[in-house]
């Protein structure tokens, strides 16, 4: 199985652009204007939200499997 | 609560949809996050002279900031090209305060506008969509309407939760940073453009000004850069020393750049501006597009509700393909070829053009620049650049 991932953002750099909920192609993002908000369940592991985002405040995490 | 027609998203398109509707008497309602319209923005605001009069928007000093007469384009070795007007070309706004005012001119026509109300899914009965669930402030609401209008921007949420395809990939989108401050030593009735695939990789740097000392200077790339917007920036301010010592704002955000939504329309609901991706693919400005797009809409609501028929709804997306979209195809095609561009053959391009006949450039005459260039020795001598120039013509 490809590896899962979880995407986690950095607040402090974070402006709630909307961008990376714009490009994500599972609508796994959602930007409210109090705060960022990652649906795992949607994420689809494509990391395309990482490298959309204009000031890098996106980065991966492995997904611990539950055993 | 019931409308005639909710509109989600009041950035451009969406109060245009609005203004235009409830002035046709209908009633509306116009929702947006942001707790004060227009802020923060996401914007280097230049925008043409000509939508004032188009659009019909009143010409008012509170939302313009400076007339400017044209541009300056920058190849990567420095060669400059000018591109001056008599007359006014465009101007830069204060999207803070354009934004709330095109907001008010809908609210004044007569719609209803919620600023903190942000919509969170589509409601559906009997698998139709009949309004949207939002919440304003902490408190649930349901809007019940006939026609739904995403105008809600990049996120492009709402359509998609009404089930309109508004993907696109990431190569179809710039990421872009900017910092509004104060700099020197640019002529200030021009907008300047520097291009690069060191610079700026797909995209351009620009200093759009705001007063004699202060401006806009930011920079879009491809959003599949594994690099950053802001590093590019940074590293340009740097490289040219500019201090970035005086900064006012700092804005953030993606632009479409291709990837036009193909059905604009699903039963009563419509998609238009950022979140249709209808933006110029070239420079990314997509305000101007984002006023026609609505334009085009509303008339068509105007018109379904008027006839009590919402299949007319389908007409705008007819329209908007038959006019502004056909227009942008042409101009994303131009993208995708300029983006082939090494920084020799953009050294070389500018610095041929900056000889040539600008007013033909200026007048927008763009066959015959690319006449003009494949004549040029350097270019007759490159197969490779001669087939770049052909795909153009
Ligand atoms: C850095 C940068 C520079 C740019 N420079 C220029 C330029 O110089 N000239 C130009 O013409 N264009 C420029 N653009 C593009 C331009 O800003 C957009 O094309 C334009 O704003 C599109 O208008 P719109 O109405 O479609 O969307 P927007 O203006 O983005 O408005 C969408 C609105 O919807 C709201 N919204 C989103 N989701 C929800 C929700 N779920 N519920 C309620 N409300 C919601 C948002 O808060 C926002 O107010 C630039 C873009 C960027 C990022
Ligand atoms: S793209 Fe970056 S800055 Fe914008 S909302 Fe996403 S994480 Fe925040
Ligand atoms: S990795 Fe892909 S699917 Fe997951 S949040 Fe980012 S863009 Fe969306």
């Amino acid at each position: 199985m490809p590896e899962k991932i979880k995407i986690v953002v950095n607040e402090d750099r974070c402006y709630l652009c909307g961008g990376c909920a714009g490009v994500c192609p599972t609508l796994a993002i959602e930007v409210h204007s109090s705060g960022w908000e990652f649906i795992q369940d949607k994420c689809i592991s494509c990391r395309i939200c990482i490298s959309a985002c204009p000031v890098g405040a996106l980065s991966e995490e492995p997904l611990e499997v539950k055993a | 609560m019931r409308y005639d027609v909710v509109v989600v998203g009041a950035g451009i398109a969406g109060p245009i949809v609005a203004r235009n509707v409830a002035k046709a008497g209908y009633s509306v309602l116009m929702i947006d996050k942001k707790w004060a319209i227009g802020t923060p923005k996401q914007c280097a605001e230049g925008i043409s002279i000509k939508v004032f009069e188009k659009y019909d928007i009143p010409y008012d000093k509170r939302f313009i900031n400076r007339e400017v007469y044209g541009a300056k384009l920058y190849s990567p070795s420095g060669y400059e090209l000018e591109l001056r007007y008599k007359e006014v070309s465009g101007v830069i706004l204060e999207r803070k305060v354009f934004d709330k005012m095109l907001a008010y001119y809908a609210a004044k026509a007569g719609a209803d506008v919620l600023a903190r109300t942000e919509a969170l899914d589509v409601i559906r009965k009997d698998g139709k969509v009949v309004g949207i669930k939002a919440k304003h402030e902490d408190e649930p609401i349901e809007i019940y309407a006939d026609v739904i209008v995403a105008a809600d921007g990049v996120e492009s949420t709402i359509a998609r939760k009404a089930g309109i395809n508004t993907y696109a990939p990431p190569h179809e989108f710039d990421s872009s940073y900017e910092y509004e401050m104060l700099i020197e030593g640019f002529d200030p009735d021009l907008i300047h453009l520097w291009f690069g695939n060191e610079i700026a990789p797909r995209g351009y740097v620009w200093v759009f000004p705001k007063d004699e000392d202060r401006a806009n200077v930011g920079i879009g790339i491809n959003a599949d850069n594994p690099k950053t917007a802001k590093y590019y920036l940074d590293k340009w301010l740097k490289e040219n020393k500019i201090p970035a010592k005086k900064l006012l704002e700092i804005n953030v955000g993606l632009v479409p750049v291709g990837g036009f939504v193909k059905e604009l329309v699903k039963d009563n609901v419509l998609v238009v501006g950022d979140a249709a991706r209808q933006v110029n693919p070239m420079h990314g400005g997509g305000m101007a597009e984002a006023m026609e797009a609505g334009t085009i809409a509303s008339k068509w609501i105007v018109k379904a509700l008027e006839e009590e028929n919402l299949s007319l709804l389908q007409n705008y997306t007819k329209e908007w393909w038959e006019t502004d979209g056909k227009r942008l195809e042409k101009v994303l095609k131009v993208r995708k070829v300029t983006e082939k561009l090494t920084d020799e053959d953009l050294d070389l391009f500018i610095q041929v053009l900056s000889g040539a006949d600008t007013e033909k450039i200026a007048s927008g005459d763009y066959t015959e620049v690319i006449k003009a260039l494949l004549k040029h020795p350097k270019v007759l001598l490159s197969p490779r650049r001669i087939k770049l120039l052909k795909e153009l013509l």
